[in-house]
């Protein structure tokens, strides 16, 4: 093609297919050059956590199920294969107490929960490294038979609260003793506001509360504002801030929720659908996953009320990897967002996004 | 055939927790350095094998030799760390000292984070020259300022001394003579542990992905190879494929080498053939594990590397019973000394290093002396005092003056 500009537009339309804003990098399942990754069919990251220091940890779905821990800290730079789970098939959530973890698999006998100590930090392990393994402990089936929904931790890690396919569970972290609380149909993902309060899926339509203080599960709480939510995943993300909760109902439009204030209206629409994972930043910026196949990052900027498309994740630094389907998300410790790839030789990807550059008057560069 | 090994701890040391460094002398005696690199304030004192009361001797403690207290608050003059390098002519063993020992009053010591930090930081590694013959400290000079010696070397004919410093990794020069550094650059940031000498004046490293980096007199540069030194491909890229011993062989045409990884080979470097040398893979030579784990660098390790007065190499490769996940504190780990035969690369067990209720399988430096018999330098941070091993080498095997020709580098 010789026509003028056709250069200029053939490299905007390769380049801005990627990342448009922020810098997304992919991280192998492994100790890059030192150890093996977890095997391409069993690193579809579908779950996500981080601990107080930002240490992040993760679960993976597919031929076995793998805990994980992931750390990017001082001179770390690793992800390390924490256990497999042969016999499971998928990994539905990883909650990080305040010193263990614990992580939810399905298995042939339903939802099965493990439990570990929380992985020290190494030393420098550019010099050399000394890291340990620990024990799983199995803490068993919430309910036999019954597969694991979700689970989220509450804001004190001190416990989790889980959905089976038909029961409530709360799991006292350092009792390590699991509770029935209540029946419900599980259906999508659960979310904890930071008012001690957990909501999730009830009846069609609206959510349940429960207050994990109290003990008290309220059935069809909250309505949930119109839209699409048959059989709705319930993609949630918490601004930790102003305590907002975000979910995008099955076309891509966007709501926030402020326990005790309720929904608000649309906030916008992501370009594809449906949403797969999202978190919220420090500035209150919301950055996701969006559309099957091939997905496409979106942020929603409560500030500009927008929602902007940013592109295919593309890895250019160090590991070159497109990204194309993701699982879960957690907000890291300086902003930055980890994306768990849900895919055949799964990455985990963090997400810098851009800061907004100050602009004096008069004086722009 | 076993052989007999004998431990010899730093008993007059109690607070050594390493032996990072073990050459032999001019002299054909053994030097060794019993470090401290755990515990605050403290220092490491140069010993020396006593053939005739079959003991050690304690030479000198280096803060004091060196007019820098082990309480001054700076981090200390805690270990010698393969920089031993002998003087053939006048009988002096070269020495130079590394950090990582904690000031007394901090429970672990950051070069970088103390690099401007004027009571804290290093003062530098301290070069040190000692008369074998009158054994006496001659002289020192602190070589390296602010920074660690990692690895020395001497080229005698030509009155340099090699070295390698950490943190910064740079390539140093010494002219012996004219007591002048010369920096000749950053290599990268592991460092490597190791560098050696071939015929040509050539002064060969690595680099921090397994490029063999070599400096040329001739042209006064660092340049790196093409290719990467073997590695274990099924998880490894060549990252960290960094020297960590290598020993010459009797007739100088070619080096064994071991790199400081998990996984380690053994590997043959013909340094004259070609434009950067051909490198032969000899193959792992620890067992294997499972990869998908991290493996600790304390338990999958080789060292040791000493061509013995039969001829044969000698090196020391750890082995475990435990999963190697358990870590360098489990018991069940063992250093097994190997013979290797150059030129059928057959190997043989010859003994299994015995320090009593201890492990011993971290052989840092492996030296003959002048009576055949071999030594190993000794590294279990956990079980102090620590020391070396003497492996009594068969009659038939030993010669006199095994230790020539002299390695030249630590």
């Amino acid at each position: 093609m010789s026509l003028p500009g056709a250069r200029q537009k053939a490299l905007e339309i390769f380049h801005e297919t990627y990342t448009r804003e922020g810098t997304t990098i992919a991280f192998p399942m492994c100790i890059p050059g030192e150890t093996l990754s977890i095997p391409a069919d069993e690193s579809h990251i579908t779950a996500l956590d981080i601990t107080r220091n930002g240490i992040v940890y993760g679960g993976t779905s597919g031929r076995a199920a793998h805990f994980f821990t992931g750390m990017f800290t001082g001179s770390t730079g690793m992800v390390f294969d924490l256990a497999t789970i042969a016999d499971a098939e998928s990994c539905t959530a990883v909650c990080c107490g305040n010193d263990k973890f614990i992580g939810c698999v399905n298995d042939a006998g339903g939802g099965h929960i493990f439990m570990r100590d929380l992985q020290e930090v190494p030393f420098d392990i550019t010099q050399e490294s000394s890291i340990y393994n620990k024990p799983l402990r199995d803490l068993g089936y919430p309910v036999k038979g019954e597969r694991i929904i979700h689970a989220v931790r509450d804001v004190s890690r001190e416990h989790v609260v889980g959905i089976t396919e038909n029961h409530l569970f709360v799991l006292d972290i350092e009792k390590e003793q699991i509770e029935l609380v209540g029946e419900v149909k599980g259906s999508g993902k659960l979310i904890a506001g930071l008012d001690g309060n957990v909501f999730g899926m009830d009846e069609p339509d609206a959510l349940f509360r429960f207050n994990l203080t109290k003990r008290t599960l309220e059935r069809n709480a909250v309505r949930l504002p119109g839209g699409n939510w048959q059989n709705a995943p319930l993609i949630w993300a918490r601004d930790n801030v102003s305590g907002k909760l975000y979910v995008a109902d099955n076309d891509g439009y966007i709501f926030s929720f402020l326990p005790g204030d309720g929904f608000s209206e649309r906030l916008g629409k992501t370009n594809l659908s449906p949403v797969k994972a999202m978190a919220v930043t420090h500035d209150g910026r919301l950055f996701g996953f969006c559309g099957e196949e091939i997905s496409n990052m979106f942020c929603y900027n409560p500030a500009k009320q927008e929602v902007t498309d940013n592109g295919v994740a593309a890895s250019v630094i160090e590991r070159r990897r497109y990204g194309y389907i993701f699982g879960d998300a957690v907000l890291g410790r300086d902003g930055q967002i980890y994306f768990g790839e849900d895919d055949d030789l799964g990455h985990l990807w963090i997400y810098f996004p851009t800061i907004t550059k100050q602009v004096l008057e008069n004086i722009e560069e | 055939m076993k052989y007999k090994t004998v431990w010899y701890p730093f008993t007059e040391h109690p607070e050594s927790d390493s032996c990072w460094s073990l050459s032999v002398g001019p002299d054909g005696r053994i030097y060794a350095a019993a470090c401290c690199e755990t515990t605050p304030g403290q220092t490491v004192k140069v010993v020396r094998y006593n053939e005739e009361t079959d003991s050690l001797d304690y030479l000198f403690d280096l803060d004091k030799a060196v007019d820098d207290p082990r309480d001054s608050g700076r981090a200390t003059q805690c270990k010698i760390h393969y920089s031993f390098a002998p003087s053939m002519k006048d009988g002096i063993m070269y020495m130079a000292t590394h950090l990582s020992g904690p000031p007394i009053d901090q429970p672990v010591y950051s070069p970088l984070g103390s690099w401007h930090d004027k009571e804290r930081c290093f003062r530098g590694s301290a070069l040190i020259a000692y008369d074998t013959k009158k054994d006496e400290v001659l002289w020192w000079d602190t070589m390296l300022p602010k920074e660690g010696c990692r690895c020395l070397l001497h080229d005698e004919e030509r009155g340099l001394l090699y070295s390698l410093s950490y943190p910064r990794d740079h390539f140093f020069i010494y002219d012996i003579k004219k007591r002048k550094l010369s920096d000749m650059g950053r290599i990268g940031s592991v460092n490597a542990q190791t560098l050696f000498l071939d015929s040509k004046h050539r002064v060969w490293t690595t680099d921090d992905y397994g490029h063999v980096v070599r400096y040329d007199p001739e042209k006064g540069r660092l340049e790196r190879s093409p290719y990467i030194l073997p590695h274990n491909q099924q998880m490894q890229t060549g990252w960290h494929s960094v020297f960590y011993d290598v020993a010459p062989s009797p007739d100088g045409q070619c080096v064994y080498a071991v790199p400081w990884l998990n996984s380690p080979r053994m590997m043959r470097i013909w340094p004259n053939e070609g434009e950067w040398g051909e490198v032969e893979d000899l193959g792992q030579v620890t067992q294997g594990f499972d990869k998908k784990h991290p493996p600790d660098f304390f338990v999958d390790h080789c060292g040791g590397l000493v061509f013995g007065g039969d001829g044969m190499l000698y090196y020391v490769a750890s082995r475990w019973k435990e999963p190697i996940t358990m870590g360098h504190n489990n018991k069940g780990l063992e250093g097994i000394v190997w013979r290797l035969d150059p030129n059928t690369l057959e190997r043989q067990e010859v003994a299994v290093l015995d320090r009593p209720n201890e492990n011993a399988h971290y052989v840092s430096r492996g030296a003959v002396d002048h009576n055949g018999d071999l030594f190993f330098g000794h590294v279990h941070t956990y079980a102090k005092p620590n020391g070396i091993f003497k492996v009594i080498m068969p009659e038939e095997r030993k010669r006199k003056n095994a230790h020539l020709p002299i390695r030249m580098w630590g």
